[in-house]
């Protein structure tokens, strides 16, 4: 499975923190007939990732809903309780993104983005990636080389809409 | 599953430094010293937040009376979660260590990993806390899944 446009974007069951806590979502039903933005990063509290990546999209979610996104989901491989955490410290939630946990890394596995870093601590991880979906189809895919966070920002991926 | 008399595994740890993240050996924090070491499922957790890293922060002073050298907080998470984990909480300006398990060697190592699949956590930390002098273990407070009772800092301080 790879990020290629009119692929569908894989199946993975998620996990969010709900009113009452962690409950699961299943990716395709919860993408189904709309338009979304999906981007995914190594990890919460990682540098780019909260100085850059993350920012990136709270700028531009308005413009986005202004193109007829639906929602903006970003996917890391960490646990909900991180995620919430993560998603207050860095304005996303406030700017309406929704956070999702790919916990035990399925989803970024099944798409042949994952990477290992264990000196920096990071195992089973998500390389950057950012992508419209209609209906679950990929419109467009903007694929990060590892390492970098250059194609995969809100602004470029906003460019291609 | 680790146990009174056990000498703790020679496991390799990360803590953030000033230049990024670096290794951290646990025999050299652990040798000839007098060493708390807590552990628990995971960074930002509400009883992790909540109870458990708190006790410690009340009691760290009375640890320190007690001939403690160093209180050890260990976690299967990254090193950049538990490095603003540790600001967040004021474990940090209390003076407490906090080490990553990144891929739950350690964890694993001492028996004490579980699942819990419906909040996303995958060989994430039993709750405990322990004393070992000299890399072995004195004092082992194993709480039940779900509970946060005997691992906590005054539970363990009645040990000393």
């Amino acid at each position: 499975m790879s990020l290629t446009v009119g692929n569908r974007f894989p199946g993975a069951s998620l996990v969010r923190m709900g009113e009452d806590g962690p409950e699961t979502v299943d990716l395709a039903g919860y993408v189904a007939g709309r338009k979304v933005v999906l981007f995914a990063l190594p990890g919460a509290y990682t540098g780019p990732c909260s100085t850059v990546h993350m920012p990136s999209f709270v700028r531009t979610a308005e413009a986005f809903r202004g193109k007829g996104v639906d929602e903006i989901i970003c996917v890391a491989v960490n646990d909900p309780f991180v995620l919430k955490a993560w998603g207050e410290a860095t304005g996303a939630a406030a700017a309406g993104i929704t956070l999702l946990g790919d916990a035990e890394g399925k989803l970024t596995h099944a798409l042949g983005m994952g990477f290992s870093a264990p000196h920096l601590g990071l195992i089973g991880r998500s390389n950057r990636y950012a992508v419209v979906l209609e209906d679950g189809v990929i419109a467009h895919a903007n694929v990060d080389k590892p390492g970098e966070c250059n194609i995969s920002k809100g602004e470029e991926l906003l460019a291609a809409l | 599953m680790l146990s009174v008399g056990d000498r703790l595994p020679d496991a390799t740890l990360l803590r953030m430094g000033p230049d990024g993240p670096e290794q951290v050996r646990l025999s050299d924090r652990t040798a000839a010293r007098k060493v708390v070491i807590f552990a628990l499922p995971g960074a930002f957790t509400p009883t992790c937040d909540s109870a458990h890293l708190p006790s410690f922060i009340r009691t760290k002073a009375q640890y320190d009376a007690r001939g403690v050298d160093e209180i050890i907080c260990i976690s299967v998470n990254d090193v950049h979660v538990m490095r603003y984990w540790g600001e967040m909480s004021g474990a940090a300006a209390a003076g407490i260590t906090l080490l990553a398990d990144p891929d739950a060697s350690y964890t694993r190592a001492v028996g004490l990993a579980y699942d819990n699949p419906a909040v996303g956590f995958y060989n994430r930390s039993r709750r405990y806390a322990l004393i070992a002098e000299d890399g072995v273990v004195t004092a082992m407070h194993l709480d039940q899944p779900g509970q946060c009772a005997i691992s906590t800092g005054e539970a363990l301080l009645e040990e000393l």
